[in-house]
Parts: structure tokens; C-alpha cells; sequence
């Protein structure tokens, strides 16, 4: 009975609710998606690293897309100057814990999703715990040393992994697809010197949060073709993009062993 | 012959906040003569003596394209070239 439906009712077969449906009415439509895509989001669950100014974005529209889970990790609060990018967040919400507040919002924005929010320290150890039954993780960290952290893990655990960051108004953003696609080691070879405090314009994070979001749905569904391989660049201020190839370092001492 | 030079996020910073500069440069100059000749013009804050190396974290695009799948630090610049150079960020 299943499978003769399949043809006359696809929509049927993906155990999406009827007010999934409509909810998600204008994505179901676009040509390649449907109902299987759906589902899968609906079976997924992504990692977030960071509730900041791109992790506001990401999740955001990962929730409203209907992403079954989101894993939510920061270990902050929120601060009036999170304010200008942070769009989770409102005035009256500083103080509070980043995760609590980001997911309320979330669930008050799509209650058919899950949020596990980890108040936790993104390090070595608490790592694996967090990659735990994840099929996509996003970078939306804002230092170099924890995104190296969570590029060796998410290689060593093969998790493909969205990088995203930002600088004034500028924008980069790569996806690592482990043992295919160059990494983030292979993209920097040196630690890069750490800034404590960073300009950004606040639309920034919001662009390329959006597209870690939109990168993240197209691995889970297999839609479309992600950026691995290739680093694209943002400059807001010519409003230019360049995507620019990057190769895998044979010899990165991340990812150059798992290639052979 | 004239280079656009493009300049990202804290190397646009070390030049002062100007994202595009112009310079002169002898035809047959590479990419080399091309960072000593702003270091000499513009004194940026910033060391460029080692972008262009195998392991740097900055790249360096001649019209889009990486100069490590060129020929690196003697890539050979023509007029009307715009040459960009561009650091990792981190911000979140």
C-alpha cells in the first residue's frame, strides 16, 4: 500500500505531519527538494559551535527549515555589544545564558524541531561528546584555536564541517568534507595571530551564517553542490565575492595522513 | 604599467584602511617587485616579507586566480592586473 501511493501521493511516504506541510510549503516546491529532502532535515541533526553572530543566523534558518535537531554549544552570555549582529538576541535578554535564550527562541520560531543547548566549553575533551550523532557541524566560533580544534576532530570523526568567519565587512566561508575536500589546517598552515576583540558589521555574520545554513541543507539533502574545495571570499565593502580554489595539502598535519 | 592592488581585512588595516590602492610598476615586474615596491610606497604596519611563502595563511589572487597555482612569488604581472591579498579572519 506504501508503494502504490508512492506515485499518486509522493508526499505521503515522509511522514511529514500536515502542518509540516505547510510550514514548509514553499521549500517542498522548489524543483529537486520535495518530500525527501524534507524528511531527511527532519532526521537530521546539526551541530552548532557558537550562538554568536553566525550562529544566530545558521540557526535560525535550520530551524525554521525544519532541521530535526540542533545542537546548540556556547558558554556565554549574552552582551549589550553582541547586540549590533546577534540577532537571537534583545536587549533584554543580556546577562542570560546564550544557549537557554537561543533555544527558546528557536522553539518559539518552529516548535516540530528539537534543541539540545550545551553550556559548555568547545575543547579537546568535551568535543567528541558534542560531535556525537551529528550529521553536519557548523564553525560560527570566533577565534582561530578552537576552530583548529574543531576542524581536527570533525576530520578525525569524518563530520563534515561548514567554516564560517568574519571581519569588518568582510566574510569567508569553506565546507570540509573529510578525507575529499582540503581542511581548515590545509587553508592555514600557521596559527594565525588571535585578535581579542573583532570589528564586524553586523549584516556580515548574517550573510554568511545563512550560507553555512544554506550549506548545511545541501549536504543533508544532497542538494545542490557545496563549496569544498574552495574558499569563497566576501567583501562587503565593493560588494565583490571571489570563490577561490584551495588544494589539499599532502603534507597537512591534520587531514595528510587520512588522504594517504 | 599599472596594478589594482586589493587589500583584505587587517592588511587593509596596515594600509591605512584603503581596500584598493593603484601603483606603477616597470613591465616584466612579478609579484615579488610588487610587494617590495608597496612596502617602499605605502609602509604598510604589517610585515608582507613572507606572504607569498609555501606555508603563508595569506593569499595572494592575480585576477581571481591563487598565486601558489602560478608561479608563486615570480608570477609575472601585466598591465591593468589586480593582485589581492588576503589574510584568514576569525570573527563570529
Amino acid at each position: 500500500m506504501e508503494t502504490s501511493s508512492r506515485s499518486s501521493r509522493p508526499l505521503q511516504e515522509v511522514e511529514l505531519t500536515r502542518e509540516e506541510l505547510e510550514r514548509y510549503d514553499r521549500q517542498l516546491r522548489i524543483l529537486g527538494f520535495g518530500g525527501r529532502a524534507q524528511s531527511r532535515l527532519k532526521k537530521s541533526t546539526v551541530l552548532i559551535v557558537g550562538a554568536g553572530g553566525l550562529g544566530s543566523a545558521a540557526s535560525i534558518y535550520l530551524a525554521a527549515g525544519g532541521v530535526g535537531r540542533l545542537r546548540i554549544v556556547d558558554h556565554g552570555e549574552v552582551e549589550l555589544s553582541n547586540l549590533n549582529r546577534q540577532i537571537l538576541y534583545t536587549t533584554k535578554d543580556v546577562g542570560k545564558p546564550k544557549v537557554e535564550v537561543a533555544s527558546r527562541k528557536l522553539l518559539e520560531l518552529n516548535p516540530e524541531i528539537k534543541i539540545d543547548p550545551i553550556r559548555e566549553e568547545v575543547t579537546e575533551e568535551t568535543l567528541p561528546n558534542m560531535l556525537k550523532g551529528t550529521d553536519v557541524v557548523l564553525d560560527c566560533l570566533d577565534n582561530f584555536k578552537t576552530r583548529f580544534l574543531l576542524n581536527r576532530a570533525c576530520v578525525d570523526g569524518s563530520k563534515p564541517l561548514v567554516h564560517g568567519a568574519v571581519y569588518g565587512l568582510e566574510g569567508r566561508l569553506m565546507t570540509i568534507i573529510p578525507g575529499e575536500s582540503p581542511c581548515l589546517r590545509c587553508l592555514m598552515p600557521r596559527d594565525p595571530e588571535e585578535h581579542e576583540v573583532i570589528p564586524v558589521l553586523g549584516p556580515l555574520p548574517g550573510i554568511v551564517g545563512a550560507l553555512e545554513a544554506l550549506e548545511a541543507i545541501k549536504l543533508l539533502t544532497g542538494l545542490g553542490r557545496p563549496s569544498a574545495g574552495r574558499l569563497l571570499i566576501i567583501d562587503g565593502e565593493d560588494l565583490s565575492f571571489y570563490s577561490v580554489e584551495v588544494r589539499s595539502n599532502p603534507r597537512c598535519s591534520v587531514c595528510g595522513k587520512r588522504r594517504g | 604599467m599599472k596594478i589594482t592592488v586589493k587589500s583584505f581585512a587587517t592588511i587593509r588595516e596596515a594600509f591605512g584602511g584603503r581596500g584598493v590602492l593603484w601603483i606603477e610598476l616597470p613591465e616584466g615586474s612579478s609579484i615579488r617587485d610588487l610587494i617590495n615596491a608597496l612596502e617602499k610606497n605605502y609602509r604598510p604596519k604589517i610585515d608582507l616579507s613572507r606572504v607569498g611563502e609555501e606555508n603563508s595563511n595569506i593569499k595572494v589572487l592575480v585576477n581571481g586566480r591563487e598565486i601558489t597555482y602560478l608561479d608563486g612569488l615570480e608570477t609575472k604581472l601585466r598591465d591593468g592586473d589586480v593582485v589581492a591579498f588576503i589574510p584568514p579572519v576569525a570573527g563570529g
